[in-house]
């Protein structure tokens, strides 16, 4: 049993995001590390969830997750939310900012010696 | 002289002789004639006192005939009177039969099917002018005798099936609920669009086996807290099959109008078979408009479809429905069940809240959900309502964000300047340095706002954490 402040069952489910849909629109897919830009104004029409994701990414940018955790939605429920504002065009997506190059093991290991000869 | 003397006395005396004879024959004749009229007399007064005797006898004889005659007359009379006697009761006991015959094979098996369907015609006696009140009266007494038996019996069985289907329910209930659990814990860390449509579905099937369980009397299934009327009318909108139809506008002045825990889920289920039936019963590309009022006694939740509309004694049995007045057998629902209004009537008077069907301006039906004030609150400002419910109209500003604390929310123009925008399609590989700290900054900054926003509202701890395990 939950007490008061606890958290609650759940009253709303997360599937209400797709609208019946099984996907998402749009040709872009994304996914959770997918960056979201506010792009232009929000287009008429949209609803609630349209208009808390696109204030919450207005100020800068968020990736998928970090969004979805803000709404208290799961990745896939608010990737439905991204791409309906992404094909009005008022969110731009941004493909995920790529893991760094493999380094140079030489010039790493020439560094790891270096440093070791200061000593 | 004397000779002659004698001679003529001689003479005389012969003379005198048969003279004297015959005086004696002729006085002997007399006495006889005497004698024989005197007999004669005798015998004349003996034979008129017989014929007095006679006629007195005549008499009595004729006066008896007449007597008898009259006799004869009355019998006749009364033979007469008895034969029309014997057939009228000829003709009032095959009308019985036909009665009878009638009312075992068209009225009492009428009578048996208009219980179940109430505009089915019950037919009347046959013959309803001839002054035979006791047969009807004893037919109608029948007739009643014989309703009043199938519904003892169809009572009886009711309540074994609905006992049956209570256990049923309330076992694939409690297992559905665990599923929707699992689900909900799986979408966390899977992405994947299916287990929302799997969650959908077993959302639909929870329903089902929900109003399933009303209508067997069983306990509605779950407790909740006190629930905010805009979170509860999305909730039983995700219930229903052509959700996405269904358009919620939410009127209230006050966002955090909540119900009452001990009646939260009941609204829900009900709602959600009002939502269903607007649903089900319009063309399934119109819309379904629901509104959220705030009255001054209470709340009300008003459901539009633009279907075919409810006939006017569909309406009034509906109305009876929702009343709570109609006795709700489950033998009743038809084929398919139509439990709807069964279901929202009977949580309306378990619960206290109330609902009405109308003709909908839009041309479909309109259901009118009210919620008095006994049953409202307002939740903790504290607790974060869905990002998927709707706002109130009036208020623009989201509530995920409502604390001044966020100064992001006074912003009008983005920290970012739009020339530093990424283009529509960055490439990673070819981005300029000032495109990558562009783009950095940006996600920086995008990524300070949300975490301030998270420190500063006073949710749950990981706003994505499963919200709490359901158990029946």
């Amino acid at each position: 049993m939950t007490t008061p402040s606890g958290p609650r069952r759940r009253l709303v489910p997360a599937y209400l995001a797709t609208q019946g849909r099984e996907l998402a629109p749009g040709r872009q897919t994304l996914d959770r590390l997918s960056i979201l830009h506010a792009a232009a104004d929000l287009p008429a029409g949209l609803g609630g969830e349209h208009r808390q994701l696109w204030e919450l990414v207005r100020p800068g940018a968020l990736t998928v997750a970090e969004a979805a955790a803000h709404l208290r939605l799961p990745v896939s429920a608010t990737i439905f939310i991204a791409a309906d504002l992404a094909e009005r065009g008022a969110l731009q997506v941004r493909a995920p900012i790529p893991s760094a190059q493999p380094v140079n093991r030489d010039l790493a290991e020439r560094l790891l010696s270096g440093l070791r000869a200061l000593k | 002289m004397v000779v002659i003397v004698l001679a003529l006395l001689a003479g005389a005396a012969l003379t005198a002789g048969p003279l004297l004879w015959s005086a004696r024959r002729a006085a002997h004749t007399a006495r006889a004639a005497e004698q024989r009229a005197a007999d004669a007399e005798q015998r004349c007064a003996a034979a008129e006192r017989r014929a007095a005797d006679a006629d007195n006898r005549a008499r009595t004889a004729t006066a008896r005939a007449d007597d008898a005659e009259d006799r004869a007359h009355g019998a006749d009379t009364e033979a007469r009177a008895a034969e029309a006697h014997r057939t009228v009761a000829d003709a009032r006991y095959a009308a019985a039969v036909r009665e009878l015959g009638h009312l075992a094979h068209e009225r009492i098996p009428a009578a048996a099917t208009a219980l179940n369907h109430p505009r089915t015609p019950v037919p009347g006696p046959l013959d309803t002018t001839g002054g035979t009140d006791e047969l009807h009266h004893a037919l109608d007494t029948a007739l009643t005798a014989a309703v009043r038996a199938v519904l003892a019996e169809r009572e009886r069985t009711d309540a074994a099936a609905r006992a049956a289907l209570r256990g049923a329910a309330s076992k694939i209930q409690a297992l559905l609920i665990q599923v929707r659990s699992l689900l909900e814990e799986i979408q966390l860390s899977v992405d994947d669009p299916r287990l929302l449509a799997l969650d959908f579905r077993n959302e639909l099937t929870l329903r089902r086996v929900q109003s399933l369980a009303v209508l067997s009397g069983a306990w509605p299934g779950m407790t909740r807290e006190d629930s905010p009327l805009a979170e509860l009318c999305v909730g039983a909108q995700s219930r229903v099959a052509g959700y996405a139809r269904i358009e919620i506008t939410n009127h209230l002045r006050e966002p955090r109008l909540a119900v009452a825990a001990r009646a939260a889920e009941p609204v829900a289920i009900a709602l959600a078979e009002i939502l269903g039936n607007a649903t089900a019963y319009s063309h399934p590309e119109t819309r379904v408009v629901v509104s959220i009022e705030q009255g001054s006694a209470g709340a009300l939740v008003v459901v539009d479809d633009m279907g075919v509309g409810m006939e006017p004694d569909q309406l009034e049995r509906a109305g009876d429905l929702l009343d709570g007045q109609a006795e709700v057998l489950l033998t009743e629902l038809g084929d398919p069940p139509q439990a709807g209004f069964a279901v929202v009537g009977l949580l309306c008077r378990q619960f206290g809240f109330g609902c009405r069907v109308e003709p909908s301006p839009y041309g479909g039906v309109r259901a009118i959900l009210r919620l008095p004030a006994d049953l409202l609150t307002l939740t903790d400002p504290a607790a974060p309502l869905s990002a998927l419910a709707p706002r109130p109209i009036t208020q623009t500003t989201p509530v995920f964000d409502a604390g001044d604390a966020l100064p992001t929310r006074k912003r009008r123009s983005p920290r970012v300047p739009q020339q530093d925008a990424p283009s529509p399609l960055p490439s990673p590989a070819g981005s300029t340095p000032d495109r990558a700290r562009s783009a950095w900054s940006a996600l920086q900054s995008g990524t300070l706002a949300g975490r301030s926003a998270a420190h500063t509202s006073p949710g749950p701890e990981g706003p994505a954490a499963p919200e709490g395990v359901e158990t029946p």
